[in-house]
């Protein structure tokens, strides 16, 4: 019993590296890379969307440009948010996985 | 960033080149009554974005019409020459008007094709959060 006991704790403890994340290949094409950038595509858009709403308020930006920043941030933030949500609904499926 | 984002920035090229046309229709009527005024046209270009987006519209050089300006009699007139005529602008209202007209459903297209693409792209969105 106690020698079944010790050998599983032992394969457990073998078969742990297997589930650690992979560190990044710098700059390569990683998931962490890719969701770095789109993070970063996001920032800009809504920083640009920021930029020219004031710059409208101030009378520099037509219109047209700010309609077309605000649709812009619209979609990417809608974008976000929803895939935010899958995420995190992923993620509570699994904590409420009877184990 | 994607094609519905592309889309959107075309499409807002569109309005902008038709409220471009706009003015300077606004402009060319303002100046019906001008002597020696000569009408604006506006040519429409294709243009590439900054951002890679190819495919916009944007407005070329304004030129002058060269057609025969309008011969108005009028003694009176402190700009009127020996036989009494002055040179008035070469602007026809009716021309103008109907310009106006297309320069409308033009840009009614483009805020059409704009909401679309915002339509289409929610209603991906949508989809992914069932």
């Amino acid at each position: 019993m106690d020698i079944q006991a010790a050998l599983a704790a032992g394969r457990y403890a073998a078969a742990r590296p297997a589930t650690t994340p992979d560190a990044d290949p710098p700059g390569g094409s990683g998931a962490g890379a890719a969701f770095a950038r789109a993070a970063e595509d996001f920032a800009s858009t809504l920083r640009r969307g920021e930029t020219t709403a004031m710059a409208a308020m101030t009378g520099d930006a037509d219109p047209h440009a700010l309609v077309q920043a605000l649709a812009q941030s619209e979609l990417a933030l809608e974008t976000v948010v929803t895939v935010r949500d899958r995420v995190v609904e992923a993620y509570q499926e699994i904590l409420r996985m009877p184990v | 960033m994607s094609d519905f984002s592309d889309s959107l920035s075309v499409s807002t090229s569109g309005l902008k080149a038709q409220a471009t046309r706009l003015r300077h229709l606004s402009e060319n009527i303002a100046n019906a009554d001008t002597p020696g005024y000569r009408r604006k046209t506006v040519p429409f270009e294709q243009a590439f974005g900054a951002e890679g987006a190819g495919g916009e519209v944007r407005t070329g050089l304004v030129s002058l019409d060269r057609s025969e300006l309008e011969r108005i009699h009028d003694p009176a007139h402190p700009l009127a020459d020996d036989s009494g005529h002055y040179e008035g602008s070469n602007v026809d209202l009716v021309i103008e008007i109907a310009d106006a007209r297309e320069a409308q459903r033009s840009y009614e297209a483009n805020l059409k094709l704009f909401d679309q693409a915002r339509q289409m792209s929610s209603a991906l969105m949508d989809l992914l959060r069932r």
